[in-house]
Formats: C-alpha cells, sequence, structure tokens
C-alpha cells in the first residue's frame, strides 16, 4: 500500500481540469468582442474512456482511426458551436461564462482545501498522533 | 503551457480593450475636425476610425497539436490586427461661412456620430471590467495553490 493514496491522485486530475478551465473560461471572455469567435469548453475524457475503453473498433483498413485514444490526456477542449447569439457571429454568452468563472474558482479551492486536509491527515499519522 | 497563461491572455484583453477605447477617444476628440488631410488641394474630414480584432494563437504548436490529436486548444487570448477606416459619407451641413465649406454652401464633416462612440466605449468598459474580474479570480486560484501543503 501506498503512502499516498489514490485520492491526492484524484485531485490533482481535479485541479488539473480546473486551472486547464480557467484558461479556457479567460479566453472566452478575452474574446467577447472578437467577430466570429466561437466559445469553447473542457470536456472530461475519463468518462468517454471509461464507456468505450472497453471493445475495440472493428477495422477494414489499417488507415481507420481505433478508438483507443493512446495520449493520456485527461480531458480536452471543444468548441461551443451550437448557438450564435450576436449579430457578428460570436457566441460568447458573457453571463454564462462569469458564473462559469465564480465555479471553477470555488471548485478549485475546495480541491486544496481538500488536499491540504489529506496532506494534514498523513502529517498526523507520521507523528504518531502526536 | 505555463501557469501565468491564464493571466497573459486576459491581459491580451485589457490591452485591446483599452486600444479600442484609445480609438474612441480619438474619434470623439475630432467630432468636428474638418482638415485631417489634404487630398488634391482640398481638406478631407477626419474619418472614423474602428478596430479589427483576432482570436491569438500561440504558434507552432497550436498548429502541431490541431494537425495531430486535438482539434481545439486553449488559444492566447486577443489581439487587435489593425485600424480600419469607417468608409461610410460625411456629413453635409450647410453653413457658407466656415472657411472650409465648398462654393455650394456645405460643409463636410466627419463620419463620426458621438451616440455610436458611447455606445462602443460603454461596452469596452464593461468588457474590461470583466477582464479584470477574470484577472483577480486567477490570481486568487495562483495564491491558493501556494498554499497546498502548508
Amino acid at each position: 500500500m501506498s503512502l499516498f493514496s489514490h485520492t491526492i491522485r484524484m485531485l490533482e486530475q481535479g485541479l488539473d481540469y480546473a486551472s486547464l478551465r480557467q484558461k479556457v473560461i479567460a479566453n472566452n471572455i478575452a474574446n467577447v468582442d472578437t467577430p466570429n469567435y466561437k466559445a469553447r469548453d473542457v470536456q472530461f475524457r475519463t468518462e468517454l474512456d471509461r464507456a468505450i475503453g472497453s471493445f475495440e473498433a472493428k477495422r477494414t483498413n489499417p488507415k481507420h482511426l481505433p478508438f483507443l485514444h493512446t495520449t493520456d490526456q485527461k480531458f480536452f477542449v471543444t468548441t461551443r458551436g451550437n448557438l450564435v447569439y450576436n449579430h457578428n457571429g460570436n457566441n460568447v454568452d458573457i453571463d454564462q461564462e462569469m458564473s462559469n468563472l465564480a465555479e471553477n474558482q470555488i471548485y478549485y479551492n475546495a480541491l486544496v482545501e481538500q488536499l491540504n486536509g489529506k496532506l494534514t491527515e498523513l502529517k498526523t499519522v507520521i507523528k504518531g498522533g502526536k | 503551457m505555463s501557469i501565468f497563461q491564464s493571466l497573459n491572455i486576459t491581459a491580451s484583453a485589457l490591452t485591446a480593450q483599452r486600444l479600442r477605447m484609445d480609438v474612441i477617444s480619438s474619434n470623439m476628440a475630432n467630432v468636428d475636425t474638418t482638415r485631417a488631410r489634404l487630398v488634391n488641394g482640398r481638406w478631407e474630414p477626419y474619418r472614423r476610425k474602428l478596430v479589427v480584432m483576432e482570436p491569438r494563437q500561440e504558434g507552432f504548436a497550436t498548429y502541431l497539436q490541431a494537425a495531430m490529436d486535438r482539434p481545439d486548444s486553449v488559444g492566447s487570448g486577443v489581439k487587435v490586427t489593425k485600424i480600419v477606416e469607417d468608409p461610410s459619407p460625411f456629413k453635409l451641413v450647410y453653413d457658407p461661412s466656415h472657411p472650409d465649406a465648398g462654393p455650394d454652401g456645405y460643409v463636410r464633416l466627419p463620419n463620426v456620430d458621438p451616440l455610436k462612440e458611447m455606445v462602443d466605449l460603454i461596452g469596452a468598459t464593461r468588457s474590461y471590467e470583466a477582464n479584470v474580474t477574470v484577472f483577480n479570480a486567477s490570481k486568487g486560484m495562483l495564491m491558493k495553490a501556494l498554499e497546498i501543503g502548508k
């Protein structure tokens, strides 16, 4: 059994996700007045991988792409191209972005608190409860 | 991809919005300027200026990623690519006593509409404020990251 459990790795992934999301939100808000800019989003890839990871696509040609992604990238950036709000082709919804920003900040802070709690816990164990 | 990327993205937006405000100031300041440029011995009034904004890309790394696996990247903010002139016609005002009046008594005034400029100014201010909020949020997150393990 390892000292640093699965929890810390999970929290680390969450922090990675939150910081990538922060960059994407910052970029969306930076481009709020840019014509034809389409808002972006971050998706977790783990769920998708679990869903499709168990089987392999039938390939009749070696050039066909396999279902499995070889990269260990846990999340990916997508373009939100479904709605157009402005006359200039830009679909950044500033209210949505600002609320995403606040939510992401709280999420990040919560993860840091959790991580600190976990580390304090380990410290207590190492010191033998003293 | 550095940890300060989100701050850089926001900084590029702040720069762009400030430039937009500078252009609006210039338009407002020249709302009555009839002698901006001499064309064939005749004075041309000031033409309203507009900024052209474009998303800024990271360069080679972004194109490589796009070509390999990931179709989308985070992007790295916004940039003003050029400042263009509004081609709409000048305003004609009848004022024969004006030094720049034509033989028919009409003066050509700049195609600046103060109302449009004010609306643009409010837009630029609001965008600037939103980006300052993002900057503070990113800064708060980075400061929080320093607390890990304390």
